[in-house]
């Protein structure tokens, strides 16, 4: 998905005294996920299972 | 390394094989998928076996001796293999030949050679015939022998039966590469359009077949997919209409000769035949003719039915199907105004009543494709068929160990986001603000979006708020009108009293409901300063396999940027598909 969404409606304008270092604030993480099963169907599933699959043979080398 | 190692060049084909009708499709070389004809023109292609003095028939030929040879006729088979016979429900083949029990499982009695004895025949060389008819066909056609094949199943098809089928097809010299789903290969037809756009999308695909029907809502990201929820009916599909259409022409008859034509075997299979064929008409005309001969009692018997009429009789299965979709929607949790596309596939899906009253049960913005519905609807019949064909083009060329590999769990048993990811707009209050998605919920990671936002109009410092968001459906009331028959509003009681009178109805009706979206979690902050003005900022997403985000933010066409992390969730919960 390399397209890109454009928003028309503006960002807020910066709040006073709002500062952080290196302008980003980390405030908490992600809802945890579910898991659930790809359907193993189409172009881009391919490329994801392609990208995938070389990550696992990485971690079954360090074991 | 030897001459036999090096695997021979497959031809692969897609084949969508239902209880009722089966189909073949391949991909041409430009990519494009086509549905096969077989020698008699048909592209639907009945599952259907028949045997005569040892002849075999198959398809509409077969199809045909259900009314003079239903015993050697065997039909409806595709959901027994891989079964016992005590799980089957054996009243499809009523009036074929029917399953009995055999130590492999389900076989059929029948007398397919010239000999007078009947063999029993297996359900898995029943399947075998009936997939090398259907590969002499696609074979001929290309002119080349094809030996390989990826095959549509349902969702509930157990591994056994996958086990099964896959035998059959072995067994008719067809290796199967891969088993998909018959939702996911209709939504995988219609993307692999050329003028397909790629969207995040809630897809609902309702499969309405011969003897069943069966709902997926599959959320579409990014051009993947997962089943969210999925509903079947065993006893919902076309055969429930040719039902109406019997009793209903069978009536007109008893009225007129006084003898009830489905009391015999031959004159019931006859008017099935005909209702079908009636039916299917109807699907294009506004009216169609109804004709056999030797009905019953050496009668024949013509008639003709509007549609209005059938659609009128069939109000009760119509609504079943209604019921059957909206009870997918509920099973994953999710409201119509959720559903961006239905996806009508399968033979009934023809039926223009079935695609109208979708469009009245779900809301505007749901787009429905069928071809009552919509002119670039691709043909329901051969979606299945179609998307298999796509898939076989995509992977005939891999190693079967690579197939294994990659549709193994682990690979496609992925985490998917829970809540929508985005920005808020307008305002940093999470309140006022205005939640603009980035990344949908059940998107699977790691998964990638950007967007530009637009800043005030002056330029200046520009906060990026990133929050999870909460779907709500709003429900309001519209604005009174201020004219109701032409009268105004408040002067005519006679009117009040009756809209009191069915409250219940129109309040309903009367009700706006809408998608809106809250923000909820606040993930992270990030300043973009000095924006020129009439500028813009690009905001990328990066979820990783372990739900750490990574954002970059940065003025478009501008220096630098912020880069910031935030780190994974500690707990991961189990989906129900
Ligand atoms: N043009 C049409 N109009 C209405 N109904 C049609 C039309 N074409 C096919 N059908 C119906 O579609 C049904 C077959 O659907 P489909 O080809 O999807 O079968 P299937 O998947 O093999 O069915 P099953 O549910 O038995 O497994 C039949 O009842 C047939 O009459
Ligand atoms: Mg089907």
């Amino acid at each position: 998905m390399t397209a890109v969404t454009q928003v028309a409606l503006p960002l807020p304008i910066l709040p006073e005294g709002w500062s952080a270092e290196k302008d980003f604030k980390a405030v908490g993480p992600l809802s945890p996920p579910t898991q659930r099963n790809i359907e193993p169907v189409g172009p881009h599933f391919l490329a994801h299972a392609r990208r995938k699959r070389h990550k696992r043979t990485f971690s079954e080398d360090e074991r | 390394m030897s001459a036999e190692e090096s695997a021979p060049a497959r031809t692969a084909i897609g084949i969508g094989f239902g209880n009722s009708y089966s189909s073949i499709a391949y991909t041409t070389g430009d990519g494009k998928a086509e549905v096969i004809a077989n020698e008699e023109g048909d592209r639907q292609i009945p599952s259907i076996l028949s045997y005569i003095e040892g002849e075999e028939f198959q398809g509409t030929q077969a199809k045909a001796q259900l009314i003079r040879n239903p015993k050697n006729t065997v039909a409806y088979f595709r959901d027994f293999l891989g079964k016992d016979f005590k799980s089957i429900d054996p009243s499809p083949c009523h009036a074929s030949a029917h399953p009995v029990e055999h130590s492999s499982g389900i076989a059929f009695s029948i007398r397919d050679t010239e000999a007078e004895s009947e063999n029993t025949v297996t359900v898995s060389e029943i399947t075998t015939r009936h997939l090398k008819r259907l590969k002499t066909s696609a074979s001929d056609f290309l002119g080349k022998e094809v030996n390989a094949a990826v095959i549509t199943v349902p969702t509930d098809y157990s591994v056994a039966q996958k086990e099964g089928l896959k035998a059959s097809a072995k067994g008719a010299g067809i290796e199967v590469l891969q088993f998909i789903h018959e939702p996911v290969s209709a939504v995988l037809a219609y993307d692999a359009r050329p003028d397909a756009k790629l969207s995040d999308k809630i897809i609902l695909v309702a499969d309405l077949g011969g003897t069943r029907s069966d709902v997926a809502v599959v959320a579409s990201r990014g051009g993947m997919y997962s089943i969210l929820a999925t509903a079947h009916d065993y006893d919902l599909g076309g055969a429930k209409l040719d039902k109406v259409l019997i009793d209903h022409f069978a009536k007109e008859f008893i009225k007129k000769h006084k003898t009830d034509p489905r009391k015999n075997e031959r004159s019931l299979a006859k008017l099935k035949l005909e209702s079908e064929a009636t039916r299917k008409a109807l699907s294009l005309g506004a009216t169609a003719s109804f004709s056999v001969e030797s009905l019953a009692d050496g009668i024949d018997f013509t008639a003709t039915i509007n549609r209005t009429r059938f659609e009128l009789l069939a109000n009760k299965v119509f609504g079943s199907f209604i019921r059957l979709i909206e009870g997918a929607v509920q099973k994953a949790e999710l409201d119509v105004l959720d559903i961006d596309e239905i996806i009508l596939t399968g033979g009934t899906s023809h039926t223009p009543k079935i695609a109208s009253n979708l469009q009245t049960h779900f809301p505007q913005s749901t787009a429905i494709l069928a071809p009552a519905t919509s002119v670039t609807a691709i043909n329901p019949s051969e979606l299945s068929a179609r998307g298999a064909a796509i898939q076989a083009s995509l992977i005939a060329e891999y190693d079967t160990e690579d197939i294994e590999q990659s549709t193994h769990p682990m690979v496609t048993v992925t985490p998917h986001i829970s809540k929508a990811i985005g920005v808020l707009c307008i305002s940093d209050d999470e309140q006022k603000g205005i939640f603009k998605k980035l990344v949908e919920a059940e998107t699977a990671v790691p998964a990638r979006r950007t967007a530009h936002f637009a800043v005030p109009r002056e330029g200046g410092d520009v906060i990026v708020k990133i929050c999870e968001g909460v779907r709500e459906i709003k429900v309001s009331k519209p604005e009174p009108k201020p004219k109701t028959n032409g009268k105004p509003e408040g002067e005519d009681d006679v009117d009040d009293d009756e809209d009191d009178e069915d409250e219940d109805d129109e309040d309903e009706e009367d009700e706006i409901r809408e998608k809106v979206w809250k923000a909820g979690k606040v993930l992270a902050e990030t300043a973009v300063k000095g924006v020129k003005k009439g500028g813009k900022v690009e905001v990328q997403v990066n979820v990783g396999g372990d739900l750490a985000v990574q954002l970059i933010v940065r003025e478009v066409g501008g220096k630098g940027g912020v880069r910031g992390n935030i780190g994974k969730p500690t707990t991961v919960e189990n989906g129900s598909a």
